[in-house]
């Protein structure tokens, strides 16, 4: 015989939510600024990541409280959006992201902004159209890695490659990256640069 | 530590990924080499305007409204 729920005594489904409130939910600005810049829109963002709070709840037995649910969060969301949303809101990569050779401006503003005061020219809405133009290997490595300050380790698993990849990939980002600011900065007159 | 081990390590050295052993080495060496820690210092500069230029964004409190209750019902 169960016993009679009193007023005021937690049932399971109250422990559920509330676990799933303060585990899952505190991390619902992470998981949008991942979407957003994986779908490159706010309308499938929201979507996005409302579907991945759906599955996750339904899963929430799966998850071993006090782990990195940040992680498991967006294990999710990245699988729901690889086999729901990539097809339609971009397309799969054609280009081979391991062969680019980026160029390492630093070298290039040794003279002239060693220190890299342009950057603090560039707007915001400039930095997150750099990122959403790189392929998007890189762009989820640099939005993990660099907007959200996850270890290679958590990026890895997050992405299922080793950690060796993520460095990689990481190095090649931020170069591809600096790169377009660059450019950018240089049509903007912020620098002169040199590169033609 | 030579200039070209240094900064092959310089993305792990700002991450703070290296070993104990390795990052003292790297800072050995930036500590005698003007050259090695401009670079590095600009790296650095890039890596935190990019964090502050993209962390602000927040998830919208309509879709914490429509998540709630999805979930809950509410």
């Amino acid at each position: 015989m169960t016993e009679p729920t009193t007023p005021g005594t937690p049932t399971p489904v109250d422990d559920r939510r509330e676990s799933f409130e303060r585990e899952a939910l505190v991390h619902l600005d992470t998981l949008y600024r991942v979407a957003l810049r994986l779908t490159g829109n706010a309308a499938d963002a929201d979507d996005l990541v409302q579907e991945t709070m759906l599955k996750a709840y339904r899963a929430w037995h799966q998850y071993q409280q006090g782990t990195n649910a940040k992680g498991w969060l967006l294990t999710i969301l990245r699988h729901a959006f690889i086999n729901e949303y990539r097809r339609r809101t971009r397309h799969p990569e054609t280009v081979d992201v391991d062969a680019i050779e980026p160029f390492a401006v630093f070298e290039d503003l040794q003279e002239e902004d060693p220190q890299g005061r342009f950057f603090d020219q560039i707007v915001d809405d400039e930095v997150l159209r750099a990122i959403d133009e790189l392929p998007e290997q890189f762009r989820e490595a640099i939005v993990l890695s660099d907007v959200e300050g996850m270890s290679y380790e958590e990026v890895a698993r997050i992405l299922s490659v080793p950690i060796g990849t993520v460095k990689s990939r990481l190095f090649r980002a931020r170069r591809l990256l600096q790169a377009k600011l660059y450019d950018y900065a240089v049509g903007m007159g912020y620098i002169k640069g040199s590169r033609a | 530590m030579n200039c070209r081990e240094a900064v092959e390590h310089l993305y792990e050295y700002l991450d703070k990924e290296l070993t104990p052993q390795v990052e003292r080495e790297v800072r050995q060496h930036l500590e005698d080499c003007q050259p090695c820690l401009e670079q590095f210092d600009f790296e650095d500069a890039f890596l935190k305007f990019l964090q502050a230029r993209c962390r602000g964004r927040c998830a919208p409190p309509e879709l914490k409204r429509r998540i709630l209750h999805e979930l809950f019902g509410e």
